[in-house]
């Protein structure tokens, strides 16, 4: 028989005295980031009714088990709220993994390691720009990985949102109406690329002649033929007051042009309730919103491992629930010990459609693993989640050089007003041979150039 | 991997080549393998893609005017016209004994000193004429099935074949004009010019210049279809460099629908010309060109793109298709093939170099092109027909026998008006009140336009005893002769010739950093500007001797998006206003502008022309939540009197269907002449278009 060393009650009395404190480390036991790097696992930070379902659960729910209507009320405390109701009412089901204890495997090696090797040398600067201690851009990994406060936490999310290099991802979007009706689909591509805090690709940590800048972005639409070529390039400035510069390729014009870029909650494209302010929850400059505030921390049911499915050549993902067991994806959650809640508000979007989201961060890694924000009004608008995981299951790899390739394997943004959802999965490629990659050179030149865009650009 | 859907065999086998190649490259399973296309060669990373979508396009006329470019818009056909034909100056004695006149007379001065008598059964001097065309009354505008496709083969990760193909059928019942009906036992039938685009009904597509029927590549057409291939081309892409060989469109600029830097193509002004939905610019309207195109990102921020290309011009609608421009009177000679431009030696050729520098972005263009608008003049009929012995109500005709005896001894009238300008068939000009509003209304001056016809085709022009005129009056007393010596009219021929010119441009932008949210946050401002030297223009007297001037445009450009409530997403606006020195936004010279009706008599020229041109547009998207729903509008304002405005509305249900609407209003009387204003003689395309679209 095992005998527990802390009882149920007490991991939730310490996240209560910890935020009432005001205290922001993370960690019940020990402190979370001296737990892990002493050996990589988190087990010493926490209790067992944190490391594991049976054991938050007193075994009502196992490993393997699916979450459904019928047994949501157990773990009602371990999700957010428009995600319970999705599984309450809607016919979603999670199936519940086993909690990753292994940090390494919660993303990228590289990432990770200069995490642990850089710990310590991020500060932010007179314009709240992180930087190192000699005040130059930042050189890799989570600047701020025992976080002890919200803008630390969305700092690092904003400095490196896929936490590669550079990442080209072939999308499939799938948006889908209240009724479960698939009424758009789209095949397109996403592409990042740090020029800074490079911890993989040569030359790095910088590219030499592009530190002022922060990221290279561009997201462009392969199918249907009426969204074939349109195409946009951020560049963004390191300086996290300033907007990103915005070049679009529009199939209509058959030519680049520069947009205004301070509008980031319009449709990209008809159907779709992505706006690009919703990037990585974090997909505008950091000052550009304001009043970080952490409002809670507990654990979570997500999906932070098994986010890629190998069993379809394309990693296309299955679906179930909703009127026509079409609106939500197969997902695999697992409980992460905990999550860090954090709020934030638009103040450089006066007009903006939210007024504030609410992102769900896992403490180990300070990665976004939830996201809600909510209306003028103050009512919840739309939520997001997302599944990650190592690209490695059922012998099968996907690679990144020496280690399994890390990243996103689908997301569902749902407008909870409307009933709309717009689900996203990542595979291997789109139409066009366009394949995911990650920490590739040609990333750059192929898609995150006004030449790019002129190649991309339909004719 | 992309699907291929409706393919051919072709297409087929290489799907089914990638899908191999794709299958083992997922066995792989690493992103590093798959990123180096020198690893995998030809066809490890095969990918067939296709898409495309077909759709009806149907525009409702709402104004009771046709255009008035075609036969039955001309308002002549509805309107009487007096004529009173005179005794030509030129004519010596003989044309007065033929004519009856006693030899007493004194001789002509001019072309109002002795008016021609009516004398019953012998000769017609005056009468009173409303062209023989029925006019009509269409409710369509336009009737069109597009479909297109677009095939894209992923040959290695450096190179992709990528071909679009563009269908079209016009299977509308319109009231045209079908030339045919115009022959009468007078003048005959209309002989002049191509068959194809002069002879028959209508010719909706295709487009044929003098001695070659297929100058545009890779298009095949016939009367109600036309399929050709806008994009068919090899494209390599390997680090900076970006290579296109093929046949293509390519735009520059940053302004919309005002082509300032926007100079590598012409037009294709075939189906719906201008009034198409201007939020898509010249989306379908690009003539595509067997070009090659080379874009160098040189620098993060410097982007240099230059292509050289076979000339291909500017394609205008055909004799009385629906939006044609040019009226049919004229028969239009188009020397594109005739004169060698038509040949692969003949390259345009030009280079950009665009600039991203934060805030600030900056374009410069040189390109050494041909016009591909053209200009025009005057030209020699080749028409050789005499003129007949009876005129209009079949009287006799003693002016036409009159100049067709005097030149019985030099191979006849007709191989001297074969030598004019001019043609003696149905279809053309009946009175001169009908030549200058026409004159007017196309931006020519009427006046010294009948004189360049006559003084540059010298001696013929003389042989037909047809001499310049000093003014208005005058100038209608000749016309009016020769409309009734014709047995009732004339047509014009025209030649459309090609120049070279250089064009040199610069652009620069700026993107206004305000309060969030305020009225200026996120501006851009543009600014462009281009400068031709030497630019030849058609001459408003369509004289052989084109005019050349240095041509300045420039535009300033304003857009932005605004918020104004979080219930809607941005509206996005964009103002713009364009200058220009020497033609107006369709390259009609300015010094043409201002014609009227009529004249003072002693009027020595028709137009007093204007010294620049000015337009305003403004436009902006109104998207509604999950872009399902999207408002446009588009203006387009002439300060002269002219308006367009365009509102319309996008509906977008799901992935497969769409429908667009949009009307088209058109004032070209805002204050007083309409002839101007850029918009003068549009009226017609007061319409409403209703696009459904099915895409798969």
């Amino acid at each position: 028989m095992h005998i527990r060393r802390y009882d149920p009650d007490y991991s939730r009395r310490h996240f209560l005295q910890q935020m009432a404190k005001g205290v922001a480390s993370a960690g019940v036991l020990m402190p979370l980031w001296q737990a892990l790097a002493q050996n990589g696992e988190i087990n010493k930070a926490y209790p067992e009714e944190l490391l594991s379902i049976e054991g938050y659960t007193k075994g009502r729910i196992k490993t393997g088990d699916e979450i459904t209507a019928a047994n949501v009320e157990l773990v009602k405390d371990l999700l957010e709220p428009i995600k319970y109701v999705q599984v309450a009412k809607m016919g979603r089901r999670l199936r519940v993994a086993k909690t990753t204890t292994d940090l390494m495997r919660l993303s990228p090696w590289e990432y990770l390691e200069a995490t642990l090797r850089n710990q310590g040398q991020a500060r932010f600067d007179a314009r709240g720009n992180v930087v190192t201690a000699e005040g130059k851009p930042w050189i890799g990994g989570s600047p701020f990985p025992a976080p002890q406060t919200a803008v630390e936490l969305f700092a690092g999310l904003t400095l490196s949102w896929g936490r590669h290099d550079a990442a080209f991802y072939a999308i499939k979007e799938y948006d889908l109406s209240s009724d479960g009706d698939l009424r758009f689909n789209y095949e397109c591509g996403w592409a990042e690329l740090s020029p800074i805090a490079r911890v993989c690709m040569e030359p790095k940590p910088y590219w030499p002649g592009h530190e002022d800048k922060l990221r290279y972005q561009s997201v462009f639409f392969q199918t249907p033929e009426s969204a074939r070529g349109t195409s946009f390039l951020n560049i963004w400035a390191y300086d996290q007051s300033t907007f990103p510069d915005l070049y679009g390729y529009v199939p209509a014009f058959k030519r680049i042009r520069q947009f205004p870029t301070d509008q980031r909650f319009e449709p990209l494209i008809p159907g779709s309730t992505l706006y690009l302010s919703d990037a990585w929850c974090a997909g505008d400059p950091l000052y550009t919103w304001g009043n970080y505030k952490i409002v809670g921390r507990g654990p979570l049911l997500a999906g932070v491992s098994g986010g890629w499915d190998p069993s379809h050549p394309n990693w296309e993902h299955g679906t179930h629930g909703g009127p026509q067991g079409k609106t939500f994806w197969n997902t695999t959650v697992e409980l992460v010990p905990e999550a860090i809640v954090v709020e934030a508000e638009p103040v450089k979007f006066p007009r903006a459609p939210v007024s504030k989201k609410r992102v769900w961060f896992d403490a180990r890694t300070q990665l976004p693993i939830s996201m809600v924000s909510f209306d003028r009004r103050g009512e919840p608008y739309r939520s997001f989640d997302g599944a990650y995981g190592l690209y490695e299951a059922d012998g099968k790899a996907f690679m990144d050089g020496k280690h399994p390739y890390w990243s996103w394997g689908h997301v569902h943004a749902f407008d909870i007003q409307t009933g709309t959802m717009t689900r996203l999965e990542q595979v291997r490629t789109i139409s066009g041979g366009h394949a995911t990659r990650a920490n590739d050179p040609v990333i750059y030149d192929k898609y995150l150039t006004n030449a790019a865009l002129m190649h991309l650009g339909s004719t | 991997m992309g699907k291929a859907r409706n393919l051919g065999p072709i297409a087929l086998g290489l799907l089914l080549m990638g899908g191999a190649a794709q299958a083992q490259d997922n066995s792989s399973g690493s992103s590093a393998d798959s990123s180096d296309s020198s690893s995998g060669g030809w066809f490890h990373d095969m990918d067939v893609s296709f898409g495309g979508f077909i759709r009806p396009e149907v525009a409702f006329s709402t104004s009771n005017q046709e255009n008035p470019n075609n036969q039955r818009g001309n308002p002549y056909d509805s309107i009487s016209a007096p004529r009173q034909a005179y005794v030509p100056p030129n004519s010596g004695t003989a044309l007065l004994s033929a004519l009856g006149l006693p030899i007493t007379l004194p001789l002509p001065l001019n072309w109002n000193s002795i008016p021609v008598p009516n004398v019953p059964l012998v000769a017609t001097g005056t009468d009173t004429v409303t062209r023989p065309i029925a006019p009509s009354n269409n409710a369509f505008n336009l009737h069109i099935l597009r479909g297109e496709g677009e095939l894209g083969v992923k040959l290695t990760n450096d190179l992709k074949f990528i071909t679009r193909v563009r269908a079209l059928g016009d299977f509308g019942h319109y009231s045209d004009f079908r030339a045919p009906s115009a022959c009468n036992s007078i003048e005959g039938c209309i002989d002049g010019g191509n068959p194809a685009l002069y002879g028959g009904a209508p010719n909706y597509f295709q487009y044929q210049v003098d001695g070659n029927k297929h100058p545009n590549p890779l298009e095949w057409a016939g009367p109600n279809y036309l399929v050709y291939f806008p994009t068919m081309i090899l494209d390599y892409n390997h680090g900076p460099l970006n290579v296109r060989l093929g046949n293509q469109s390519i735009a520059w600029g940053q302004a919309i629908f005002f082509r300032v830097l926007d100079v590598v193509d012409g037009l294709d002004l075939r189906r719906h010309s201008v009034l198409d939905y201007a939020q898509e610019e010249y989306s379908d309207k690009r003539v595509p060109s067997p070009a090659l195109r080379i874009g160098y990102q040189l620098t993060d921020d410097v982007l240099a793109d230059g292509y050289v290309q076979k000339f291909q011009p500017t394609v205008y609608g055909n004799p009385n298709t629906q939006y044609n421009i040019i009226p049919v009177q004229f028969t239009v000679h188009d020397r594109y093939s005739d004169d060698g431009d038509d040949k692969w030696s003949k390259l345009s050729y030009g280079m950009r170099l665009k600039a991203n520098l934060g805030q600030w972005g900056f374009q410069a263009v040189a390109t050494r092109r041909y016009n591909p608008d053209g200009v025009f003049r005057w030209t020699a009929s080749g028409v050789s027909k005499n003129l007949p012995g009876t005129t209009t109500g079949g009287a006799p005709n003693l002016l036409g026998t009159a100049v067709n005896l005097a030149n019985a001894t030099s191979g006849g009238a007709g191989k001297a008006l074969s030598g004019t300008p001019f043609e003696a068939s149905p279809g053309g000009v009946y009175s001169a009140n009908e030549w200058f509003h026409y004159a007017s209304m196309v931006r020519l001056d009427g006046i010294q336009g009948l004189n360049a016809a006559i003084n540059d085709f010298q001696p013929s022009t003389t042989k037909v005893f047809a001499s310049p005129v000093q003014n208005y009056q005058q100038a209608v007393g000749e016309l009016n002769t020769f409309f009734i010596a014709a047995g009732g009219d004339l047509r014009g021929h025209i030649e459309r010739d090609y120049f070279q010119e250089t064009v040199l441009g610069l652009g620069t932008s700026y993107v206004v950093d305000g309060e969030p949210g305020s009225i200026l946050d996120q501006l851009i401002i543009n600014v462009e500007g281009s400068y031709t030297p030497a630019r030849v223009y058609t001459s408003p007297t369509l004289g052989k001797d084109f005019q050349h001037s240095n041509d300045y445009v420039g535009a300033l450009v304003m857009e932005k998006y605004y918020r104004f409530t979080d219930a809607f997403p941005a509206t996005y606006f964009v103002l713009q206003y364009m200058h220009r020195t020497r033609d107006d936004l369709f390259g009609r010279s300015l010094k043409g502008y201002g014609g009227t009706d009529t004249y003072d008599a002693n009027a020595t020229t028709g137009n007093p022309g204007v010294t620049n041109a000015n337009y305003v547009v403004f436009a902006f998207q109104q998207p509604f939540p999950q872009d399902i729903y999207r408002v446009g509008f588009a203006t387009l304002y002439d300060p002269r009197g002219g308006i367009l405005v365009q509102p319309g509305l996008q509906y977008k249900p799901n992935g497969h269907w769409s429908i667009d609407g949009f009307y088209n209003y058109i004032n070209d009387r805002l204050s007083g002449n309409p002839n101007n204003n850029l918009l003068g003689g549009l009226a017609f395309g007061n319409e409403f278009t209703l696009r459904v679209g099915y895409q798969f």
